[in-house]
């Protein structure tokens, strides 16, 4: 099966800087995929790359097997983006914001969105200039959605609201795709808004893909290990560590894959998943997701 | 498309057409009094005083000395570069509306194009309705009028000049990304070029002929009233040594004058010919912008 989005050695340079240095990604059909990290991270040009607004400086991205670059009109009916935020005409009306909607896609479905609006009690003759933060993030999600797209592509699009439109933004976002069975990549900075509604998640610093999977795989495979002070440069053998941490009394080791044998003064401690990505964050040159399964997948 | 565009621009489409029917009006006005007028009139010049003395006459008249419609003429192309050509694409970038109108069902190239020939092309007509009045409101004046006085106010250079000054502010507004700078760089750009085309090219289209008077008296007063003539005249002694353009007191002996001019026939020509390089360049840049936004804006 052809992945929504699928990029290989993405590389994208502004001026001196690069915002994504060897990225590679496979967003998994139907999930909903959380694209996380700290700002600056290169989350809006990711997702700026598979919206086709933006050419990769080297390297492939795909979306459904498609360049949106070189063959952006055969995506454009099939997927829809909501820009950080959530950028409207604010001179505009709902109705006229619903108009934009309906003139500019040949796939569109009036009658859901409207049913979607009228359900969150938006006022269809109000400026979009004075709606609510909520309100707008909900008016952007609509036109979004009004084209049914097969994927739907969010950037950092609950970052200005307050938690209970947060909350409501994620429900409805979830019930939608729920609904239609599309695939979802939703950027954020903040963990708690992505654990709730994401599946899959992606951790991405400085450019590059750090882990990325199934959320209950990356669970089941983490762990958290604590016990005596080890000497900061001991050579820890048979694990993969992420990132250890050491005190006067006491190591922290994070790793990844199976539990060691623990030896006396060992215990493995809870690994919540914001605590592990944060672990990611924190310790960015930490080994990076292992490259052969992206392979495979491509090949 | 076309719903959309006219939703964002209807405000500015409103601005654009008060002030086009008011500079039509007027020129058009003025022209008709004065076509009235012009069986009353003994010589072909004196056209301000032919007008009737009823009140449509004495409005004619105001019109004509406050001489609204030429700096109009002048002005308004430069004020729409300005104020709708340069925020076109920047204020959505500003806003951010790009990214929403990129990723709707239609691309960029599209958008950009349709938004373009829907804002430009109504304008363009205003202007060569207006620049054409105008030559009307000269027709009037009988065939010894001197056209060259208000030469960039007629069609078809007045549209092209429009043409151009929308073209500087989409391209400023796309390349500069905000409004308010991209607008000064039109204005000031789009000054340039008019002024610099009008002091430094325009004279040099034709070669200019050249008119040698021996009656220094005469020197200004046998000159062809339709003609445009160059620069001062220059004064020569009788071996044919310049002496200059203005005479001294101690300066030799003037014996003759020569004139470089373009005569009035060439009007037209030389219309023509500004009136394309206008459009020239305007289609020079216009392509560049629609390079800019639709490969590297981002």
């Amino acid at each position: 099966m052809i992945a929504p989005i699928e990029a290989t050695g993405l590389r994208k340079r502004f001026g001196r800087t690069w915002a994504l240095d060897d990225c590679s990604i496979r967003v998994p059909a139907g999930k909903i995929a959380g694209l996380v990290g700290p700002n600056g991270a290169g989350k809006t040009t990711f997702l700026h790359l598979a919206a086709g607004l933006l050419r990769p400086t080297a390297g492939e991205i795909t979306v459904f097997g498609r360049s949106p670059q070189q063959q952006l009109l055969l995506l454009l009916d099939r997927v829809g983006f909501v820009a950080q935020d959530t950028p409207l005409y604010s001179g505009f009306s709902v109705e006229d914001m619903l108009g934009f909607g309906r003139e500019l896609n040949r796939r569109w479905d009036q009658t859901d969105v409207e049913e979607r609006l009228r359900s969150l009690d938006i006022p269809f003759d109000q400026r979009v200039g004075q709606l609510s933060g909520g309100q707008r993030a909900q008016v952007a999600l609509a036109i979004a959605l009004g084209k049914h797209p097969e994927l739907l592509l969010l950037d950092e699009p609950v970052a200005r609201l307050d938690p209970l439109a947060r909350r409501d933004f994620m429900r409805r976002l979830t019930e939608a795709v729920a609904e239609e069975g599309s695939t979802v990549l939703l950027s954020s900075h903040v963990m708690a808004d992505l654990e709730r509604v994401c599946d899959y998640l992606i951790i991405i610093a400085a450019g590059r893909v750090q882990v990325a999977g199934e959320i209950d795989a990356l669970l089941a495979s983490h762990h958290l290990i604590v016990g005596p002070r080890l000497n900061a440069n001991a050579r820890i053998s048979g694990v993969e560590l992420v990132k250890a941490e050491h005190t006067e009394r006491q190591s922290s080791l994070w790793i990844r894959g199976p539990v060691p044998e623990l030896g006396a003064g060992w215990r493995e401690e809870p690994l919540p998943l914001e605590e592990l990505v944060i672990t990611y964050l924190s310790a960015p040159r930490a080994v990076t997701m292992p490259r052969p399964q992206l392979q495979a997948a491509a090949s | 498309m076309i719903w959309v565009t006219w939703r964002q621009h209807r405000l500015e489409a409103l601005w654009a057409f008060v002030l086009a029917a008011l500079l039509a009006g007027s020129v058009g006005f003025v022209a008709l009094q004065l076509s009235i007028a012009s069986g009353s009139c003994p010589g072909a010049v004196g056209f301000g005083y032919c007008l009737s003395g009823d009140a449509f006459g004495q409005i004619a008249q105001g019109i004509l000395r406050f001489d609204l419609a030429q700096y109009g003429l002048v002005v308004l192309p430069a004020l729409a570069g300005a104020f709708i050509g340069a925020p076109l694409v920047a204020r959505e970038i500003e806003n951010g509306t790009h990214h929403l109108a990129w990723t709707q069902g239609v691309t960029r190239m599209r958008w950009l194009l349709v938004k373009l020939a829907l804002v430009f092309v109504p304008l363009m007509a205003a202007a060569a309705l207006v620049g054409y009045l105008e030559v009307v409101f000269l027709n009037v004046q009988g065939p010894q009028v001197n056209r060259w006085n208000i030469f960039d106010q007629q069609a078809p250079v007045v549209p092209a000049a429009t043409f151009l000054a929308l073209a500087l502010g989409v391209a400023f507004g796309a390349v500069i990304r905000r409004s308010v700078p991209a607008m000064a760089a039109t204005l000031l750009a789009f000054v340039v070029v008019r002024v610099g085309i009008a002091e430094l090219v325009r004279s040099h289209y034709i070669a200019p002929l050249a008119k040698t008077t021996h009656d220094l008296n005469a020197v200004g007063v046998q000159a062809d009233p339709t003609a445009w003539w160059l620069g001062f005249p220059d004064y020569y002694d009788s071996s044919g040594h310049l002496l200059g353009n203005l005479i001294g007191p101690s300066v030799g002996q003037p014996s003759y004058v020569i004139q470089s001019f373009q005569p009035g026939d060439r009007f037209w020509a030389f219309q023509t010919i500004e009136a394309s390089i206008l459009t020239g360049l305007a289609l020079l840049i216009l392509a560049f912008a629609v390079y800019w936004v639709t490969r590297r804006a981002t």
